[in-house]
């Protein structure tokens, strides 16, 4: 392992320690908390991913329900990336079922995710700088006129009724992403998703370098997204700010389930505690296997 | 796990003096009556390579810090006239190249700042200074060649310091090796080699590490126009005079040499040896197609078509590399 | 929240573009001796020669945008330029030759591409491998000589090519302006331009957004293919002869017509509009020189002075654009 530390990390993965240890049985076992609301949406069941030598998920399951905020937590390199990725069609994984909306599918490409309503919001990777808002919001699935040209006004119009709809009032949809602010572009982000009728939004860190004024717009699109009946699967570092938004904290470490708990049945600190440790150890919450 | 990154880190190392031993051994075998390995064609290749080689060497440091400067060819023979005309006003030739290397470094200074202080890549400000340096030349030269033989004659000690021979080996290639060794001290062994990879590899990272990438970036610069000056003038004592020609194609040249020689135009990858034995590369494959007769204008071919080819082998190696350490 | 408007400047850049071009118009009908710019013979020079470089300009323009370059335009034109004429002197109908030109411009647009993508070499070396490797080519095959033809025999060919409409427009013109129209429309008004600028701006995003990033470039590479054979087409058939030399210098020439235009040397910014109009100044720049009677060599020094002037001009509306995002 000494020459990890010169080599630039893969892009598409988080190196991490790759322990020798395999999912203990307890972990494992992380069983789901009770179903905030309604049907199940997405369920990955087992799922198991190795790059190389590396053992990126050790049969991790995750279950989001219709109109659900679910917060997806963890120490760098516990696999939150990975399993994201998984679900939108970014890698595949070795081992394990995915099922949408009651039925088994095979998510090969972003683009099998996307048909089927998952879309992925990345940190930084998701907006073009230099392109206009609309331009962004459309990208890669252009409306067209009949001469086979871009129908600019149609993308206009409904770019700014994606924003409204968003609470998110900008000036204009030839305006470049570069003159927005960092929460705008989440918002920018965040509608494409909705425009596209998303029923699973998946946002990556999305409050990452962000002030606390745009955190706060931020997380008011999260609530936006779950008025509106969309399932939101929101992978964060800092705690805080998923616990004012989620209904539920997946915890992952080592690539395993560690915790899965209803938010009003346990407090930040809690567990922040079990994410440093990164193991249950002692604090093993009273309420790990609500149901 | 240890043995197979030493496996990687292996490969990585030799694939560029595999490749030269490769080439040096296929014209050996094919050339006509093994004339490759005549000793007088080997003095020409140790003779003709350091003009470029030195050069090179320089912008293989530079690439290694992630920058990379066209305006070499202008400012190489910039210096050269400007060497001719420091003779011309009957400075003493050796103060003279004491006072061209550190004009030469003033000029890569020049573009060190330009590059860093604006931000803009490296190729748009090297290009125009390429360029507004050729136009300069040519005007104030009026493409005329200027004969420095009669300040610094073939038999001065000038002359011998910069182009003689040490016993049967040409100066010019001892200067190369020396150039080449100081270069890889300062590269592999010193703390500002290791400024000089993480700027290329990482610049963010460095910084955060205290690292003043801008300053590494500027040295790297002024190191190129140093080297520059000194290649010019050291090809001026060889050929006897200033030629406006002097340096011309070498801002490409030097970076295929550099890249066949196993440096990654991304910045962070290379190493000195590999640099060294890349310019010998393009030189013998030169030279050697030409002693097997492919017309001199045929040579281009398959210049270009190797360095695809190395690029494409270091890349393999290098992701092998990558590979096996993850 | 509103965001804030964009400043004037930087929305009207291609305004900028168009009054430098302006200036240099004026400036070149006033200053060049009994005002030969405008007279009509120079005016027909430019106007027939002007355009062949500017069509291989309108295609690295867009080429950029996808944040991909290419520097073996040049040789491709001189390759391109013998293919069209040996297939000609072999009997072949014009046309049906000027197509099969075309088809291999399109094939080397696509080696190039999938050079670049597969490979994942960086474009500046494996265009660079390329540019000596087509060069060296067409040397091989010419054995260094002009080769000529008559085309004066397909009169419509030449005049659809080389012809005048009206008597007063040369042709080229016509193709250059046609040219233009079309990437106008594919970069700004389709579905495809808009994968090139996201490819070109953040490729990580195209790709999340199911843009097949790899394929934009390949695409991008062709055209530019296309439009050096066309290109080549057209010298061929108004000179009736190649030489090795080519469109040498062209590749750096189309690079600085594209960033005089405002194009991005890191991809995602530019327009048809301002490549077009930079591609208008590089050739009255180049015509200008000669006209005046200033020795040629001061091409060299305006052409690094308006490159450089350019890109600072880009830097400032860039930081424009920052400050208008605070």
């Amino acid at each position: 392992m000494e020459g990890s530390a010169q080599v630039p990390a893969n892009d598409e993965e988080e190196l991490f320690d790759t322990g020798s240890l395999p999912c203990v049985s307890e972990r494992a076992a992380a069983e789901e908390a009770a179903p905030t609301n309604g049907q199940v949406l997405l369920k990955m069941v087992n799922i198991h991913k190795w790059f190389g030598r590396v053992h990126a998920l050790r049969g991790v399951n995750f279950t989001v329900h219709r109109g659900e905020v679910v917060g997806l937590c963890g120490d760098n390199g516990a696999g939150k990336s990975t399993l994201i990725k998984v679900a939108s069609g970014y890698h595949t994984a070795d081992e394990g079922q995915i099922f949408f909306e009651g039925r088994e599918v095979k998510l090969r490409s972003p683009k099998d995710a996307r048909a089927l309503g998952i879309e992925t919001v990345y940190q930084e990777q998701a907006l073009c700088p230099h392109l206009s808002i609309a331009r962004n919001i459309f990208m890669g699935r252009e409306p067209t006129t009949l001469l086979g040209l871009i129908d600019q006004r149609t993308m206009n119009k409904e770019s700014m009724e994606a924003l409204a709809s968003m609470g998110l009032r900008l000036r204009s949809p030839h305006a470049l992403v570069s003159a927005l602010s960092g929460g705008q572009r989440q918002g920018v982000a965040i509608a494409r998703a909705i425009h596209f009728k998303a029923k699973l939004v998946i946002l990556d860190e999305p409050t990452i370098a962000l002030s606390v004024k745009e955190v706060r717009e931020v997380l008011d699109f999260v609530r936006h997204l779950r008025d509106q009946g969309v399932a939101v699967v929101f992978i964060t570092h800092t705690l805080h700010h998923v616990f004012s938004v989620a209904d539920r904290i997946v915890v992952l470490a080592h690539g395993c389930n560690l915790v899965d708990v209803r938010t009003k049945d346990t407090d930040v600190d809690e567990l922040s505690d079990i994410i440093a440790r990164g193991t249950l150890g002692d604090a093993v919450p009273t309420t790990q296997h609500a149901r | 796990m240890q043995r197979r990154l030493g496996q990687g880190l292996w490969l990585s190392f030799i694939s560029t003096p595999l490749v030269f031993i490769i080439t040096f051994l296929i014209f050996w075998a094919f050339s006509p009556g093994h004339r490759f390995v005549d000793p007088r064609n080997l003095a020409a290749i140790a003779k003709l390579t350091p003009d470029l080689g030195v050069v090179a060497l320089g912008i293989g440091v530079l690439m290694i810090c992630g920058e990379f400067d066209l305006s070499i060819a202008s400012v190489l023979p910039l210096c050269s006239f400007l060497f001719a005309q420091l003779l011309i006003a009957g400075v003493d030739p050796f103060a003279a190249l004491a006072l061209m290397v550190p004009v030469g470094a003033s000029l890569g200074l020049l573009n060190g700042v330009l590059v860093t202080r604006t931000g803009l890549p490296s190729f748009i400000i090297t290009l125009s200074m390429l360029l507004f340096w050729r136009g300069v030349l040519y005007v104030v030269s009026g493409l005329m060649p200027i004969s420095i033989l009669p300040y610094v004659p073939t038999n001065s000690d000038f002359a011998h310091f910069l182009t003689g021979q040490v016993g049967s080996v040409p100066a010019q290639l001892l200067w190369f090796l020396g150039i080449a060794v100081v270069l890889g001290i300062v590269l592999h062994l010193g703390r500002f080699g290791n400024w000089i990879y993480a700027t290329g590899s990482n610049p963010d990272a460095a910084r955060a590490m205290g690292i003043d990438t801008h300053l590494v970036k500027i040295v790297c610069y002024m190191i190129v126009g140093a080297l520059c000056a000194f290649a010019g003038i050291m090809q001026a004592t060889r050929l006897g005079s200033f030629t406006a020609s002097q340096g011309i194609g070498f801002e490409l040249k030097a970076v295929a040499a550099v890249v066949v020689g196993g440096v990654s135009l991304r910045g962070g990858v290379g190493n000195m040896l590999g640099i060294a034995l890349g310019v010998f590369i393009i030189q013998i494959i030169d030279n050697g197609l030409i002693l097997l007769q492919v017309p001199v204008f045929g040579v281009n071919t398959f210049i270009g078509l190797a360095v695809i080819l190395f690029v494409i082998i270091n890349n393999l190696a290098n992701r092998q590399f990558a590979e096996q350490t993850t | 929240m509103e965001s804030q408007p964009i400043p004037f400047f930087v929305r009207f850049r291609n305004i900028g573009v168009l009054v430098v071009l302006i200036v240099l118009v004026a400036g070149a009908a006033l200053l060049t001796p009994q005002n030969t710019f405008i007279q009509e013979a120079n005016l027909k020079t430019l106007l027939a020669l002007g355009p062949e470089f500017g069509i291989i300009a309108l295609g690295v323009g867009v080429l950029m945008v996808s944040g991909e370059f290419d520097l073996s335009v040049g040789s491709q034109l001189a390759l391109g330029s013998l293919i069209f004429i040996s297939l000609a002197g072999a009997g072949i109908n014009i046309y049906i030759a000027a197509l099969l030109t075309c088809l291999l411009g399109v094939g080397i647009g696509l080696l190039h591409g999938l050079v670049v993508v597969k490979a994942r070499i960086v474009s500046f070396i494996a265009t660079l491998g390329f540019m000596l490797t087509w060069r060296g080519l067409t040397e091989i095959l010419t054995a260094g000589k002009v080769r000529s033809y008559e085309f004066v025999q397909h009169e419509t060919f030449v005049q659809i090519f080389t012809g005048r409409v009206g008597d007063v427009v040369p042709s080229q013109v016509i193709w250059f302006v046609l040219f233009a129209i079309v990437l106008y429309f594919v970069l700004h008004r389709g579905r495809f331009g808009n994968w090139i600028y996201a490819t070109g701006d953040n490729a990580q995003a195209a790709r999340a957004m199911a843009i097949d990033t790899h394929l934009v470039k390949i695409v991008c590479f062709m055209i530019v293919g296309f439009l050096c054979a066309f290109s080549a087409i057209l010298q061929t058939t108004r000179t009736s002869a190649v030489t090795t030399h080519a469109g040498t210098g062209w590749e750096l020439q189309a690079v600085a017509a594209a960033v005089v235009g405002g194009t991005s040397l890191r991809g995602g910014r530019g327009s048809m509009i301002g490549v077009f109009l930079g591609a208008l100044v590089i050739m009255v720049i180049d015509n200008m020189i000669v006209q005046a009677r200033l020795p040629y060599e001061w091409s060299y020094a305006a052409f690094g002075v308006v490159i450089l002037a350019a890109a600072l001009l880009d830097l400032g509306i860039e930081k424009q654009i920052q400050r208008a995002a605070v």
